[in-house]
């Protein structure tokens, strides 16, 4: 195992050393903080200003809402900044340098997962940090010490899920310059295809059933189930059900897909039967590829 | 166990283009092999199934008295190799001290015995001012040094140097040579290296020339100089008209470089006796002797008589 952890740990320093990399990998979330501070936060206030009086919870409630979609994000993307390092160490022949030592080719495919996974935990962990800052500063409470392991646990299951895609996604990149696209990509349409960028209900109905079928959203529907459930519940205390049906399918806090209603138990099986299938994907072209 | 490498019948195919076309040859245990070839003559390819990167299609090779592709006889023989690529392949946010133990870890070697692998390549790779400091900041020559030190940090037997030197400054050039040279006398390691530069080449034990997938020459530096480097007789007349004509006349047989006519000689002695026929038309001359330069050019433009003579186009000599 010792040596699976060098390579753990030499794929770690290399990124976390490139403050470049690190920053992009980051980009969709300040471009997701711009566009909270823009727009999005004013969107949701004045969609609810018929219905709660207290401007303060109400504003503590939308930022519980921008805090699960920003945590859901962070996964996706730094992850992704992981798969940067096996296809410039293909493209720079360091991979050939490692497979001339006696570590198995499996080995060096699992590091550069487990990587992605720890270091993509590590970021989101440091997010939830802020995040849980964030949200106390404005008044509201810490999580609970159950929220806060259902917040880990999706939060290891967005990573493990990304990573399994990701892994995927740049497996067949052959240059950094591909990866640069792909990376471009993904950065752009993580914000959308989490319901983060344009509240779900301003889509067409047929992107909302692509999102829906995204299982990554599902993440970000379990993430604002945990945060904002207290916070729903005060605000909408008094006003009529509708009100709350029409918000919480507006702002993708629930999702109706083909008349019913998606409980989290659907959601976290939805995600981990995703992880099973990417992974079996995964492994099934790992092995064609390195035969 | 005198060899420690062994090929017999040596093969590779890419698809239906033969990139090597059957060679033997063997390397002796704490010897210097410089291994030599144009590019695309199937050098890096060879290389590359000797360091178990790349599948041979058919022939026979033992390293170190493991037989490659034979099931864990790879991972032996990986135990027993270093390699130092052309490339600078080494991660450049990390540091040198960084890069050589984190590879080092890869050989699972324990902590104490990879801290004394660490101490014996920092004092002969000479790393102490430099071991701190990022490896996306050294000089070509610092860079060449850690390289070199990753290669050698499990202690192999046998080190691989594809063109280690192609790039580096002349100063940078004899220091790794001195480097390896004196590593090599301490510790018995074998050294299996390819290079353009032939007066590297003429540092080995011995010598292979390769030339489009099968082996052209091999032996000695010494005996493949003597016997296919001829020395040559480089003149410049006052008249070129007049020298000309004074070479035809004696029958000497010549080419010419713009001003400079070459003449080929059997020995320098016989220099002597033309010089002294021709003095009073010289302007300058020059005796220049055979080089590996020229064995290697000779080969690859197929221009030893003896590579047409021999059905199998392999020369061997020995002293």
């Amino acid at each position: 195992m010792s040596n699976l952890f060098a390579l753990i740990r030499r794929h770690r320093l290399n990124f976390l050393r490139d403050r470049v990399a690190v920053f992009f990998s980051l980009l969709s979330v300040f471009i997701t903080i711009s566009l909270y501070i823009l727009f999005l936060k004013k969107m949701q206030v004045d969609f609810l200003a018929d219905v709660a009086s207290d401007s303060k919870q109400l504003t503590l409630l939308v930022d519980k809402w921008f805090v699960a979609g920003i945590l859901s994000i962070i996964p996706v993307t730094t992850t992704l900044a992981q798969f940067h390092i096996p296809i410039h160490d293909t493209e720079r022949k360091v991979t050939a340098d490692f497979l001339t030592t006696p570590v198995p080719r499996a080995i060096l495919q699992l590091s550069y997962m487990c990587n992605a996974i720890i270091t993509g935990f590590i970021f989101s962990l440091i997010a939830f940090f802020l995040c849980e800052l964030l949200i106390v500063v404005n008044g509201g409470t810490l999580l609970t010490f159950a929220e806060t392991v259902r917040v880990l646990l999706i939060l290891l299951l967005a990573v493990i899920l990304s990573s399994t895609m990701n892994a995927l996604l740049t497996m067949f990149l052959k240059t950094q310059n591909a990866f640069s696209i792909i990376s471009t990509l993904v950065g752009t349409f993580i914000g959308f295809l989490c319901g983060v960028y344009i509240p779900l209900g301003m889509l067409p109905t047929f992107v909302q059933y692509i999102i829906m079928y995204f299982p990554i959203s599902h993440l970000t529907l379990l993430l604002r189930d945990v945060f904002m459930s207290d916070s729903l519940a005060d605000i909408f205390a008094n006003a009529p059900p509708e009100v709350l049906e029409e918000y919480t399918l507006m702002f993708g806090v629930v999702f109706k897909m083909h008349g019913q209603f998606i409980s989290p138990v659907v959601s976290y099986l939805f995600s981990i039967g995703s992880i099973g299938i990417l992974l079996f994907f995964l492994i099934f072209l790992y092995t064609r590829k390195f035969r | 166990m005198p060899n420690i490498i062994d090929v017999t019948d040596l093969r590779k195919n890419y698809g239906n283009f033969e990139a090597v076309k059957g060679i033997s040859f063997c390397v002796k245990r704490g010897s210097v092999f410089a291994f030599l070839g144009a590019n695309g003559a199937g050098k890096s390819t060879t290389i590359e199934i000797l360091s178990t990167l790349l599948k041979k299609s058919a022939g026979h090779v033992v390293i170190n008295g493991y037989e490659l592709g034979k099931g864990k006889h790879n991972d032996a023989i990986r135990r027993s190799i270093g390699i130092v690529f052309q490339e600078s392949i080494l991660d450049d946010p990390l540091t040198v001290k960084e890069n050589i133990m984190l590879r080092g870890r890869l050989y699972r070697l324990s902590k104490d015995t990879l801290e004394d692998n660490y101490a014996f390549v920092k004092k002969y790779l000479q790393l102490d001012d430099i071991e701190q400091k990022r490896y996306r900041s050294l000089s070509g020559g610092q860079r060449r040094r850690t390289d070199i030190a990753r290669a050698l940090i499990h202690r192999p037997q046998l080190l691989f140097l594809d063109e280690p030197t192609t790039g580096l400054d002349p100063e940078t050039r004899q220091f790794v040579w001195e480097t390896l040279n004196v590593m090599q006398r301490d510790t018995n390691m074998t050294i299996f290296f390819s290079t353009h530069y032939m007066e590297e080449a003429e540092q080995a034990d011995y010598i292979v020339m390769i030339k489009g997938g099968e082996i052209a020459l091999e032996g000695t530096p010494n005996a493949l100089r003597t016997q296919f480097a001829k020395d040559r007789l480089e003149i410049v007349f006052h008249d070129e008209k007049i020298g000309e004509a004074l070479l035809q006349q004696l029958h000497v047989s010549y080419r010419q470089k713009q001003e400079v006519f070459i003449l080929p000689l059997a020995s320098t002695k016989e220099a002597i006796e033309l010089l002294e026929t021709m003095k009073e038309d010289i302007a300058s001359f020059e005796v220049v002797k055979g080089t590996m330069d020229d064995v290697f050019i000779a080969v690859q433009k197929n221009e030893l008589d003896v590579l047409h003579q021999k059905s199998d186009k392999s020369v061997s000599v020995y002293e």
